[in-house]
């Protein structure tokens, strides 16, 4: 369960803290400095280090899962934004405003921004090492433990879930119809698969114990991470960005 | 017994290894939802049910970390709400320790007030986000009609995240309700406050 794509570009070899910092701070500057401009500047450096990282392609489909908010950002406020009064154009009865347009789209380019933004850092990133550099930055090993399962659990509960469902027809049960059949199709569907891991988590809290999860000595890393020669140059030139931005907007 | 209280981040290995299934839980709802077509998410079973069972630290936990890992595998947007998901945890935790899933009644007051309180913490997020839209058909279409009365902006947000939240969030709540009522003694008192795992 991830969208990381392996590839040999100068974006895969920065590691993986510094790119959390460039997601965060490229997704909220043009939050602080509310202007198109900014919005802009920022996702276009986001969109070339996706080009660069050659994943570009990819994040088409990140962009596509929030195309509905996306579109309903510009049209609901280019028509209904309370401060709107120069019509800019109408279809039929329904007029579209300069004033709630141009705000519309400053949203839209802050959204796909987020987007581009993360998508730097999830699509070059294999979510194995984001948490080891979590860890060795000093994150709790056993909530490491927790992020890194999960990745291995969903996949195994969706195939529990294809085998429930064909077990579960094979019985008679529906799973098309009315909203109602789907409704009462939905417990006999999701109930064994809770019941299943619940009673599992028993055998693997006795599983992490005996291999001395709760031991309190240093935990060692089975891999290693390579480190990045400018890491702490672009994570400091990234900060001081961000508090730039902080203070250009409380003082400007 | 010893008890500890219900706030204690010393958590049990069991009450640990139920956040990731909690997250799986979630997730297989949601995918279940959508293969059925339900009009719901159904996307925090597993946050509601491990509250339920294990108090609100690991129902907290399991909200935020939920919502975190969704941002840096699927879907950066989510990480937004993290903040909702992890107070979803904390409240149904401690309501249902106060009692509050002793019986379908209570499960049913209990649902509302999850629900309005999700829609209350997810507001400002819209707000400071997307203008207070949410993305979703129906909410969005209040949202434009309350603006098109002339409403003010905190309102027709509100009333766009509430009138999706609150019926997901009440059916979620129902249906852990009837899952935590129906699961086996063993497997409730595995995560509760004793640290021993259970007496032979």
């Amino acid at each position: 369960m991830t969208l990381y794509v392996k590839q040999d570009s100068l974006i895969h070899e920065i590691d993986p803290i510094t790119k959390v910092i460039y997601a965060f701070v490229a997704a909220l500057l043009p939050y602080i400095l509310p202007s198109h401009t900014v919005a802009l500047i920022v996702l276009v450096i986001s969109i070339m280090l996706l080009v660069v990282g050659k994943v570009f392609r990819k994040i088409i489909p990140l962009i596509g899962l929030s195309l509905f908010l996306i579109v309903s950002l510009v049209i609901i406020q280019g028509i209904f934004r309370p401060d709107n009064v120069t019509p800019l154009f109408h279809f039929g009865p329904i007029i579209f405003y300069k004033e709630g347009l141009s705000y519309g789209l400053l949203l839209m380019l802050r959204v796909i921004n987020l987007l581009c933004a993360f998508g730097v850092l999830i699509l070059t990133t294999k979510p194995d090492d984001l948490i080891q550099s979590f860890i060795q930055k000093g994150m709790s090993p056993r909530i490491g433990y927790v992020i890194g399962s999960v990745l291995q659990l969903i996949p195994q509960m969706s195939a529990t879930i294809a085998t429930i469902k064909d077990a579960q027809r094979s019985r008679g049960l529906e799973t098309e119809g009315s909203l109602l059949v789907r409704i009462k199709a939905f417990l006999p569907l999701i109930g064994p698969v809770i019941m299943n891991s619940l009673i599992s988590t028993r055998e693997r809290s006795i599983a992490l114990e005996v291999r001395g999860f709760n031991a309190k000595q240093k935990k060692t890393f089975l891999h290693e991470v390579h480190t990045y020669k400018y890491a702490k140059v672009i994570q400091a030139v990234l900060i001081l960005i961000f508090i730039f931005a902080i203070l250009w907007r409380i003082f400007l | 017994m010893k008890t500890k209280s219900m706030w204690s981040f010393r958590l049990s290995t069991a009450a640990l290894v139920l956040i990731p299934i909690a997250i799986g839980i979630n997730y297989i709802g949601k995918t279940i939802a959508a293969g059925l077509k339900l009009p719901l998410w159904l996307d925090s079973l597993g946050t509601i049910l491990s509250s339920m069972l294990a108090g609100p630290i690991v129902g907290g936990l399991s909200g935020i970390i939920n919502n975190i890992i969704y941002g840096i595998t699927l879907d950066p947007v989510s990480t937004v709400y993290a903040i909702t998901s992890g107070v979803i945890g904390i409240v149904v935790g401690a309501l249902a320790y106060k009692g509050w899933v002793n019986n379908f009644a209570k499960a049913l007051l209990l649902g509302l007030v999850v629900g309005a309180i999700a829609a209350t913490v997810s507001t400002p997020l819209n707000m400071i986000f997307w203008e207070g839209q949410t993305g979703n058909v129906w909410g969005d279409a209040l949202y434009a009609y309350i603006l098109s009365q002339n409403g003010p902006i905190w309102l027709a947000s509100f009333l766009d995240s509430i009138v999706v939240d609150l019926p997901d969030k009440l059916i979620s709540v129902l249906l852990c309700f009837f899952i935590f009522k129906g699961l086996p003694k063993n497997v409730k008192r595995l995560y509760q406050n004793n640290q021993r795992f259970e007496e032979l």
